[in-house]
This record gives structure tokens, sequence and C-alpha cells, in this order.
């Protein structure tokens, strides 16, 4: 507490997101006391099931909810929030660890967690991963979870055991540099060929996204660094029940979307499974989940999907199911 | 896209500590720097052993600093200097990668992934760009 937040608005320098400081605090609607309320316990996700929870940063516009928020922080995470350069940066860098503490202390792990509490640590490679209390008997649950965000969407996917990374994006994300120049420059040649196949520009466009979100879920999902993965090196392919085809777009629920690596390119990679998802009708969200069990003939379960969308300690929506939340690729039951 | 010229990036760098300001002498053509104790910037003392000549040419940075800014759209008077950090100034992977691109294209070399990624300043991104460029 030695100063305030800069997360909270000042009469602006420069252009600012927040114009008027004052209307900030009277804009919220629905349940915001100055007492948040307590967070939604949650029941741990099952073997087979995936969380997936989601905050849209322009819908946390209260400056004393952004300030519990930064309460809620170690000074570290205080500090690198504040490194970030002008307001929506810090919000969405802010929202990002709000949303990871306040997720995972619904779980309610070891009986009562305060998101206060947590600690983080990386591994050798530098993924993110939670430092459970070494206490007599507690045995710290196989917890996993992966963060992305942009300045509009900040995700949070969470499992039992399986290996998870997500990704999100824009769907109406431009690259600065030609498509193709940058696909043959970073992606594989059948990504390239897959990309150049399609004569629409807004739809390669898309699809270039897509194929990025996908994967840098895979890179993120290994957590080994995008050195030990570079993106020339894997393939994301897509094959349909009938035939294996790339040449498909990435349309398709019932499409499987599959990683093929170049040091193994006649077997795909049957350890990891994929989702694409299209959320409220302006992102795409890429995850991909280390496979835990096959079903009959090599075929994976489909991935079991819990979405929420939530502003922590405020509400949440449970949104899978609606048309919030569309499966475009991968095969996923919504729960 | 406008380049930035010399004086509207050094000329405050002269007020600055003296480590951003071995980084920014302004105005040399010439890329010596003088470590005989007879300094350009009067205020500045040069000991002699200091490594100036290690750090990347202005030159390089300024580009590098249009490349970044021009990636990010960020206004042209927005603050980027040698210790501006890709992330802190909103740089996800993909801008990231892209300003990479960017750099391998204006100065003709190529960025392989395990350095691509230990890119995290503006100034690494020039000292990286000058190794290579003496290959």
């Amino acid at each position: 507490h030695r100063r305030l937040p800069a997360v909270i608005p000042t009469p602006p320098v420069s252009a600012s997101p927040f114009p008027n400081p004052k209307s900030q605090y009277c804009c919220l609607s629905r349940n915001f006391s100055a007492a948040l309320t307590p967070l939604l316990p949650v029941q741990l996700p099952s073997r087979m099931e995936t969380h997936l929870w989601y905050v849209v940063p322009d819908e946390v516009k209260s400056a004393p909810l952004l300030s519990k928020y930064m309460e809620l922080l170690p000074q570290s995470e205080r500090d690198h929030v504040l490194g970030f350069r002008g307001d929506q940066l810090q919000k969405s860098a802010l929202l990002a660890r709000t949303l990871v503490r306040t997720t995972i202390a619904r779980y309610q792990v070891d009986g009562h967690l305060d998101p206060r509490s947590l600690r983080f640590k990386r591994n050798i490679h530098g993924k993110p991963e939670v430092e459970w209390e070494t206490k007599d008997g507690f045995c710290p649950p196989p917890l996993q979870f992966n963060i992305s965000h942009t300045s509009s969407l900040v995700a949070c996917g969470v499992t039992m055991n399986s290996l998870i990374g997500i990704d999100v994006e824009e769907k109406r994300r431009r690259t600065k540099n030609n498509i193709l120049a940058f696909a043959k420059r970073y992606f594989t040649a059948h990504e390239v060929e897959h990309l150049n196949a399609i004569p629409d520009s807004e739809l390669q466009q898309q699809e270039f996204i897509k194929l990025w979100t996908l994967k840098e879920a895979y890179v993120k999902a290994l957590g080994k660094g995008f050195s030990s993965s570079p993106f020339n090196t894997f393939t994301i392919r897509v094959n349909t029940a009938a035939q294996e085809s790339f040449c498909l777009p990435l349309n398709q629920a019932s499409s499987g979307i599959a990683v093929e690596t170049l040091d193994s390119p006649q077997n795909l990679t049957n350890n990891w499974q994929f989702a694409l998802l299209e959320l409220m009708g302006s992102h795409y969200v890429a995850i991909c989940l280390e496979r835990q069990e096959t079903g009959g003939a090599g075929k994976a379960f489909p991935i079991k999907l819990t979405a929420r969308k939530t502003i922590p300690s405020v509400e949440d929506e449970l949104v899978s199911g609606t048309n919030a939340v569309v499966t475009i690729g991968g095969s996923v039951t919504q729960f | 896209m406008a380049s930035i010229t010399r004086a509207s990036v050094s000329m405050p760098s002269l007020s600055t500590s003296v480590n951003q300001s071995q980084r920014r002498i302004s105005g040399l053509n010439s890329v010596s720097f003088p470590v005989s104790g007879r300094s350009m910037i009067p205020s500045l003392r040069l000991q002699r052993g200091l490594q100036v000549c290690c750090a990347a040419k202005q030159e390089t940075v300024d580009k590098v600093v249009a490349i970044v800014k021009k990636q990010l759209a960020l206004p042209a008077d927005a603050a980027v200097t040698g210790e501006s950090k890709f992330a802190a100034l909103g740089a996800d992977s993909l801008d990231t990668v892209e300003i990479v691109m960017g750099l391998e294209e204006e100065f003709d070399i190529t960025v392989e992934e395990e350095s691509a990624q230990s890119i995290t300043t503006v100034q690494e991104a020039a000292d990286m760009i000058e190794k290579l460029v003496e290959k």
C-alpha cells in the first residue's frame, strides 16, 4: 500500500481509456457492494473434464474493484502489472493474475484457500505452476492450469492431471506481415499449402489465426518453451471422420485436429487432443490437452468442457452450451 | 513510416544518467567512441576500459524502435528506448515473432528460434542484430 496502484484512473496525461475517473465509481451494475462477495466454490474438474474461465476486461470498469484485485497480488506481481505501459495493458495483466488466483482458490484445495495465499513457481522450462504448501499429510492435487490473454479477453483453463495449453486471440487480428510470407517463414509446408488454398483473404486471415492459436496452445501444453518446439517443426492437421485431409477449413465441429511432429511424420502424435472454440463471436480459443485415455480403435473421448464467464468475486455465468461458446474444431462436449 | 531522427531521440539523453547516455550518444557519424578521456559530451566522463564499443549503434537501435512502434501501432512520439521491454509495450507472442521477422527483413539476417526467444528488449534485439550482421 505504499503507493496507489496506477491502474486507478488518474487525470490523463496522454490519451487514457478512463477519461473521467469519477464516473467509474458508479457505473458498475449488479451485485457489487464495497465488500466483494465470496468466491463461489467449485468442484475440481474430474479426470476427463476441462474447465474454462474467462474475463472480458471491457466489462470490468470499476476502479475500486480493480484496486481490490490488486490487493490480492503479492508485491512482485503488482510490480509486474505496473510495469506494463498504459492503463489497458495494466488492466489485462492485472485481470490475468486475478483470474488465475481466484480460479484456483475456488477449488478450495485442502479446505479453504485464499487467492492471496497461493504461490506460484516456474518449472525448469519456465512454465508457471502452483507451488502448494507442503504440510504433513497433504498431497497436492495434480491440478494443471494455463492462462492466455489479449487486451480484450483473459482466459484460464484448468484440468486435473492433464497437461493443458490454451491460447486466445481476436478473430479480427491482422498480421502486419503478409500471411503467406509469415507462414513460409514460421509454419510448415503443409500449413502453408492449407492457407494458400484459401482464396478469400478474410477467411485466410481467420484460418491463420486459428492455426496460430492451435500451435501456441500445443507448445504451451508441452511446457518446454517455444525454442524447444519451433513452429516449423510440427504441423497442425485437421481430419474429418471420412478421410484425412488438411485442405478443409477448420469449421466442422466433428473434425478432429491433430498434431504431427517432423521427427515422426508417419505417426500422428496421439498424445495430444485439441479443441477450437469461437467465444462470443469475437475470439478464437484453442485448447490443447494431454490425452488421458482413448476410446475404442484409438479414438479419443471428446473433451468435456465447462465454460464460465466471470468477474471474480462479483458474478459468474455458466456459458457452455450457449452460443457464447461454439465448437469449431475438435471433438468437444459442453456441459 | 517515418524513421526516428537522431535529434529527436537523443537530445533528451544528455540529461539522463550516464548509463543511458552511453547508449545514446548523438550526432556522431563515426561509430567509435573516444576512450582516451576526451569526451564528446562534456558532462560525461568516459572511463578508460569501459566497453561502450560493444553496445549497438544508435542507428540500429533507432531502426529496432521504428519496427517495434510500427508493429505495436504506437504513436511516433511514444517513449521507446533500449531498455523498453517488448512485453511491457504490449507485444504478445505473435507481435514478437512479427517484430523478429521485420528485423530479419530490415537487416537481412536470420534469427534462430533460440535467439528470438531470448530477446525481450529493444537493446537486446539491437545487440543481437549487430552480432548477426558481423557474420
